[in-house]
């Protein structure tokens, strides 16, 4: 569904996407992993048509991003990082520009629809000026979503948001996937990446620099951690391939350890020596 | 009608700006402190050819009322919309060609020119200033805000910040005000000074907004700003095209 070739974009000197190659299948939910600046929403921009990309290329359905722009427009859905909404527009008129920009037939009965399913209906005519962090994301899916695109990108969809309404809005993905969607997402919330994710590309510094489904990728490093502190007091941790190795290694420490299971941030530390969530 | 949307959103946001109190009376403030201070002061002392001065300056009021709401409503609307709020985005990414959205915001931005105009008009009507609303007069009219809606969507997507769109006012909006035979004829200026006046487009409004027909004069007017118009129209749309954030 979507292919990437070689992809670069550089902003004057600095490299923000680095010769980035990889393909996403139909019906799947990819997820694009790494800390702030790691080139996440520059690979959105340029598959949604807001960048163009200074070097490679990437197609998505078989059109070409920069040669046919319009059929790459007709097929996605964008819910971006920023609040793009119209705030001095209501709810309700701002999914029906939308939808005409989109020549979305059944308008008002797609808008009453999605406006429902993101508990926004009763609010349709009001300023969203007056709606809260978490309603203004849930109307920004609504939006995306309502011309039913073949592939729905989401940049950071839940920054910001309290637990209750992440979980929400995964629902919605997941609901999205259902519909035969295929759908991107970036994140830096590590919880995030393995809840929705079929497979995760990991990007640091512009550059991929792991690829699989999240069980793979932390198969790849260790499926537990021990935790231990050193005699200075500094927090050590181990990968261990299974349960026994750990175990092995609890007994044999003969210190204060805590054992977990690994997760997609202890994939990013093995691979770049750093943090993801900061 | 892919244009619709795009105008269908700036009539929603300027319906909402009439009902705010003040608005009307704000945007009818330039021009009217021009009318009384130019009008009512200055004028008494000043001669113009086949009639009253009030009579020539309300035309020029007019012509450049259109200008300025017409480039401004779409110059800083689309700068707002593109650093700031970045609703742009959604143009963009929408299935759309970029002269549809181009024509979007230039229909928005001669309604609100248009709109500068009538109240200009009106006041001009109940002043008993002796000017008649011929076909010429109405076509001039919507040529104008046409023209400066054009540049104005070119200004707004050019512009970085929301700063630059008031350099580009003070740099070509304002000297045209000033220069282009708002106030005063043309040829009480220098010759030099008048041939470089004879390149501005609203020069070219100013003539033609005065005349009671079509001569040679009006015809070269109609193709300069006709000329003018589509240069920006086809900058603007390219702009649009190459968008890249």
């Amino acid at each position: 569904m979507i292919e990437l070739e070689h992809l670069t974009k550089e902003y004057g000197k600095i490299r923000a996407i680095d010769d980035l190659s990889f393909q996403i299948g139909a019906n799947e939910i990819f997820g694009l992993l790494g800390p702030n600046g790691a080139g996440k929403s520059t690979t959105i921009k340029i598959l949604t048509t807001l960048v163009k990309p200074s070097a490679g290329r990437a197609a998505l359905d078989g059109f070409d991003v920069v040669r046919d722009p319009l059929e790459v427009k007709k097929r996605i859905g964008v819910v971006p990082q920023e609040n793009n909404l119209d705030r001095e527009l209501s709810a309700f008129d701002n999914l029906r520009i939308y939808g005409l920009l989109h020549h979305l037939p059944d308008l008002e009965q797609k808008i009453e629809e999605q406006l429902r399913s993101v508990g926004l209906w009763e609010r349709r005519r009001d300023n969203i000026q007056t709606f809260s962090g978490g309603m203004q994301r849930r109307l920004l899916i609504a939006r995306a979503a309502l011309g039913g695109p073949r592939v729905l990108f989401l940049d950071e969809p839940t920054i910001g948001l309290d637990p209750q309404v992440r979980r929400e809005i995964w629902n919605m993905i997941r609901r999205l996937r259902a519909q035969g969607g295929t759908v991107l997402l970036t994140t830096h919330y590590i919880e995030e990446a393995e809840a929705l994710s079929d497979r995760v590309g990991i990007l640091s510094r512009g550059k991929l620099i792991a690829l699989d489904t999240p069980a793979n990728l932390k198969k790849m490093v260790g499926e537990y951690v021990v935790e231990y502190l050193d005699g200075e007091g500094n927090q050590l941790t181990r990968m261990c391939a299974s349960r026994e190795d750990a175990e092995c290694f609890l007994q044999e420490a003969g210190i204060e350890v805590r054992r977990r299971r690994s997760n997609l941030e202890d994939v990013f530390v093995k691979l770049t020596g750093q943090r993801i969530e900061k | 009608m892919n244009w619709y949307p795009i105008f269908l959103r700036e009539m929603i946001q300027f319906k909402k700006k009439l009902f705010r109190l003040g608005y009307i009376f704000t945007s009818m403030m330039v021009p009217l402190l021009y009318l009384l201070a130019f009008g009512l002061g200055l004028g008494r002392s000043i001669q113009v050819p086949g009639g009253t001065y009030l009579g020539f300056l309300l035309p020029g009021l007019v012509a450049m009322s259109s200008m300025n709401n017409s480039y401004n409503w779409v110059a800083s609307g689309l700068n707002l919309n593109r650093v700031y709020f970045k609703t742009f985005q959604v143009l963009i990414q929408a299935p759309i060609a970029p002269t549809s959205i181009m024509a979007g915001y230039v229909l928005a931005g001669m309604v609100r020119g248009l709109f500068a105009s009538i109240m200009i008009i009106l006041v001009g009507l109940a002043a008993r200033a002796g000017f008649y609303l011929t076909p010429l007069f109405v076509f001039t009219l919507l040529l104008n805000c046409f023209l400066f809606a054009n540049m104005g969507v070119l200004i707004g997507m050019i512009t970085k910040t929301h700063e630059d769109t008031s350099t580009y006012a003070n740099f070509f909006i304002l000297p045209m005000v000033f220069f282009s035979g708002t106030f005063f004829p043309i040829d009480r200026m220098p010759s030099v000074l008048q041939a470089v006046v004879l390149c501005l487009p609203l020069t070219h409004t100013n003539i033609l907004i005065r005349k009671t027909a079509l001569d040679a004069q009006g015809i070269t007017a109609v193709l300069v700003m006709l000329g003018y118009a589509l240069l920006f129209f086809i900058l603007g749309s390219r702009k649009i095209k190459n968008y890249s954030e």
